[in-house]
């Protein structure tokens, strides 16, 4: 069974909706950096966040005290469901899914109520703030907004747990008692992950993120959320998900990809949505594209967006649905122009494509892959 | 790629086994400690000693002894570096890998809360007291939760992809429920279910903000309950299809072995909607004719002992399913979050293999307001056909898992 996509919605650095964020992305725009720093730490780092005025008009009771997180998903999940002409009632409420795919979780509320028990004590800590930082907090908020019924499943998992989740979704749509399956992935930023990553050598001070760049000189972080509608019908189809696997080491990484592409790439491939980031990731992934689809075009949105972990599966296969549907792909920007690669370095139309890969390679030894296809 | 293709449409007449199984506990490492806990009714909670908790209610938790896990696991290369989360999961996979050295799952699916938190609070308590941050990118390197999923893969040779849940305290009923559909629908052939769970500051000092958790004993369904109290640990299953008896379990023979109803898992997630959802659930249970079955145990995760989660569980258990033994074993070892409903399937196998009702500790008096038959005290021999396992957790997640004896 395919599953296809039928509504999409998108929260990124660059705005939010589809079609605004898509033209932006087409006229080779990106988002701006932002500095973020800690009270006791002397260091600041650059990040590219979601406008506030993106999330306007988000309102409702359960987002009052509810963290970034949850509104960016909020926001995506509604825009999908909009874009689906799909309703949520009593009657349809209970067969559909909720897959909420994260990384690294409210981090924000987390931190804070650490943060209080580290200052003052454990009488200190706050109630209301625990339940917050619990994983699933942002996708009991969402159902609850929503008014989703049906089964409810938090992925955890680095930047791969995206396309883990429409695996996933696949799997739980095997039951016919499901007639939809709503996948969001999100991220928000802290400080905290900005020093963490730094300290994992995989960010760089200041943009831009050069993608397949001799040197990793890493990547930039970013938040926001994707939401996908998945159904039996839809524009365009998920024709094959591969579940991919983990690597040992980063060096291993492009085995796995290997495998992802040799499998995805068993018929004829008009581009692939890389996760190119300017990291180790990037050499993994241009050697595989390299060795087992060398005609395909290669695009990544991750200079234009930043890393968005969490939410950056989510961001590339909206990103490809767009593309095969426009049957355009924007500039890859800030890219090493001699790579080996048939990198989309402008705006460039492909007029008839009708396949594509998505690829998640994750910064925490996860990598995964999808193909989608349209009519 | 095998694992995406769709073998076979569902096929009910095949069942989902159980073929091994491997679990760490406050009751022990391994299923024959554990067994040995069980049946002795062994109170595990000890005084917590590895973060301080002289500013909380509640100072005992279930705990895993380091020294003997961490000696357990010297020979694996940088072993020292890993977390106790990784180190809980790889002494759990490894039973099972020693139970059943050819399975080779296609796909992995484990539940966790809090991955491996405890290092993500030495990270940030070094960075705010200006502290030694030289091992901070080992911790940050294990704090994800997926890190002791891989952990333990990588240290038997196992590269399944994984699904990561995090459903707060249904995650790992979750994970089971989720593999259980996967081998059912043909879509996998082999799969690794189970959870995981460490005990970690933050977590501990959040139920006690919530004051659910107790100064005094865990007593769940008992008059005097005052709350519960967190446990840690890891627990492992091989699930597979298994269409004849022959071809179905090592460590569970086939007159034991174990399957599961496959309307028995459901869940949902919306506070909002808690009371009606989970009414239907357990109407589901209802259709699922357990009522028929002589002896039924139920394994609880809401038998935790907080006041009200026990009343609404305890009413719903009296009302569906009239007379069977019910015991909490969460009195005995705490409550492992997301690891507690892959231990506790644990506990249900034992039971199963085993024919015997674990026991619910520290029970004193009933509650009048529940017409429970709680197995009080002491473990007692039963003939044991079935046995469910419920988990409801935080955002208003609620899961349920029956297992039950092949009947040859």
């Amino acid at each position: 069974m395919s599953l296809a996509i039928a509504g999409m919605g998108w929260v990124t650095p660059l705005g939010t909706g589809v079609d605004s964020v898509w033209e932006r992305l087409l006229q080779g725009e990106e988002a701006s950096a932002t500095t973020i720093s800690e009270q006791f730490v002397d260091r600041a780092y650059n990040v590219f966040r979601v406008p506030e005025s993106a999330l306007k008009g988000i309102s409702h009771p359960r987002l009052r005290r509810a963290s970034a997180i949850s509104r960016f998903a909020a926001a995506a999940g509604l825009q999908a469901l909009e874009s689906a002409g799909l309703k949520l009632e009593s009657q349809n409420a209970e067969r559909i899914a909720l897959i909420f795919a994260i990384s690294n979780g409210g981090v924000i509320y987390t931190k804070r109520f650490y943060h209080e028990i580290v200052e003052t004590g454990a009488q200190a800590a706050s109630p209301l703030l625990f339940p917050e930082t619990v994983f699933n907090a942002p996708a009991s908020h969402l159902a609850a907004i929503l008014g989703v019924t049906g089964a409810t499943h938090t992925l955890v998992g680095d930047g791969a747990v995206g396309l883990a989740a429409i695996t996933m979704a696949e799997e739980l749509m095997a039951n016919e008692a499901l007639d939809y399956c709503l996948v969001v992935g999100t991220e928000e930023i802290d400080w905290l992950l900005c020093d963490a990553y730094r300290r994992w050598r995989l960010l760089r001070v200041a943009p831009p993120i050069e993608p397949f760049s001799k040197q990793n000189r890493g990547m930039i972080l970013s938040e926001g959320a994707g939401a996908i509608v998945l159904a039996r019908n839809g524009f365009v189809t998920i024709e094959r998900a591969h579940p991919g696997g983990h690597f040992r080491r980063r060096a291993e990484a492009g085995k796995i990809l290997k495998r992802i592409l040799c499998d995805l790439g068993q018929v004829e491939i008009d581009f692939v949505v890389s996760s190119a980031n300017g990291t180790f990731v990037d050499q993994a992934e241009s050697q595989a594209l390299q060795e087992i689809v060398p005609n395909a075009l290669v695009y990544t949105v991750t200079p234009a967006l930043g890393e968005g972990v969490g939410a950056a599966g989510l961001w590339r296969i909206i990103l490809a649905a767009q593309a095969l549907r426009s049957e355009e792909l924007p500039p890859v920007l800030h890219a090493d122009h001699s790579v080996r690669l048939r990198l989309s370095l402008s705006r460039t139309p492909i007029p008839g494509a009708r396949r594509a890969i998505v690829l998640s390679c994750g910064l925490n030894q996860q990598a995964a892959g999808l193909r989608l296809a349209i009519q | 790629m095998a694992q995406t293709e769709r073998r076979d449409s569902t096929n009910n007449s095949a069942r989902v086994a159980v073929t091994a199984a491997g679990v760490i506990s406050p009751l022990g490492f391994g299923l024959a400690e554990t067994l040995e806990s069980l049946r002795s009714a062994r109170d595990c909670v000890t005084p917590v000693m590895r973060f301080s908790v002289t500013q909380c209610r509640c100072k005992t938790a279930g705990q895993v002894s380091d020294s003997r896990l961490l000696a357990s696991h010297a020979q694996i290369p940088r072993s020292g570096r890993l977390h106790r989360a990784s180190h809980m999961m790889i002494q759990a996979l490894q039973e099972l890998v020693t139970q059943q050295p050819e399975f080779e799952p296609e796909l992995t699916v484990v539940g966790t809360t809090s991955g491996g938190m405890s290092y993500g609070e030495r990270y940030y308590r070094s960075l705010n007291g200006a502290g030694d941050l030289r091992h901070a990118p080992t911790w940050i390197a294990n704090y994800p939760a997926q890190k002791p999923v891989i952990d333990a893969q990588t240290a038997f040779g196992l590269s399944a992809p994984c699904y990561v849940i995090a459903n707060a305290c249904a995650s790992g009923t979750n994970a089971i429920g989720h593999a259980f559909e996967c081998v059912r629908s043909g879509r996998y052939r082999q799969v690794l279910a189970g959870g995981h769970d460490a005990l970690a500051e933050m977590v501990f000092v959040g139920f006690d903000s919530l004051q659910a958790s107790t100064p005094e004993k865990c007593r769940p369904f008992d008059r005097h309950r005052s709350g519960m109290v967190l446990g840690e640990g890891a627990a492992v299953l091989a699930l597979k299809i298994s269409t004849s008896l022959a071809s179905a379990a090592r460590l569970f023979s086939p007159k034991s072995s174990v399957t599961a109803f496959p309307q028995t898992i459901f869940t949902s997630r919306n506070r909002s909607h808690r009371a009606s959802e989970r009414d239907k659930q357990w109407s589901g249970l209802s259709r699922a004719r357990i009522c028929l079955w002589r002896t039924l145990i139920i394994s609880m995760r809401m038998g935790i002992a907080t006041v009200f989660n026990d009343a609404t569980e305890g009413k719903a258990i009296s009302a569906l399913f009239n007379g069977v033994p019910v015991s909490s074993t969460k009195s005995m070892m705490g409550h492992s979050l997301g690891a507690a409903g892959a231990i506790e399937a644990v506990v249900c196998l034992l039971a199963l293999q085993h024919q015997f009702l674990p026991a619910n500790v520290n029970f004193t008096a009933p509650d009048n307001d529940l017409d429970l038959n709680i197995v009080a005290n002491e473990a007692r021999p039963a003939a044991v056909s079935m046995a469910l396992s419920n988990s409801f957790g935080f955002g208003g997640t609620n899961a349920s898992l029956i297992m039950r004896k092949f009947e040859a």
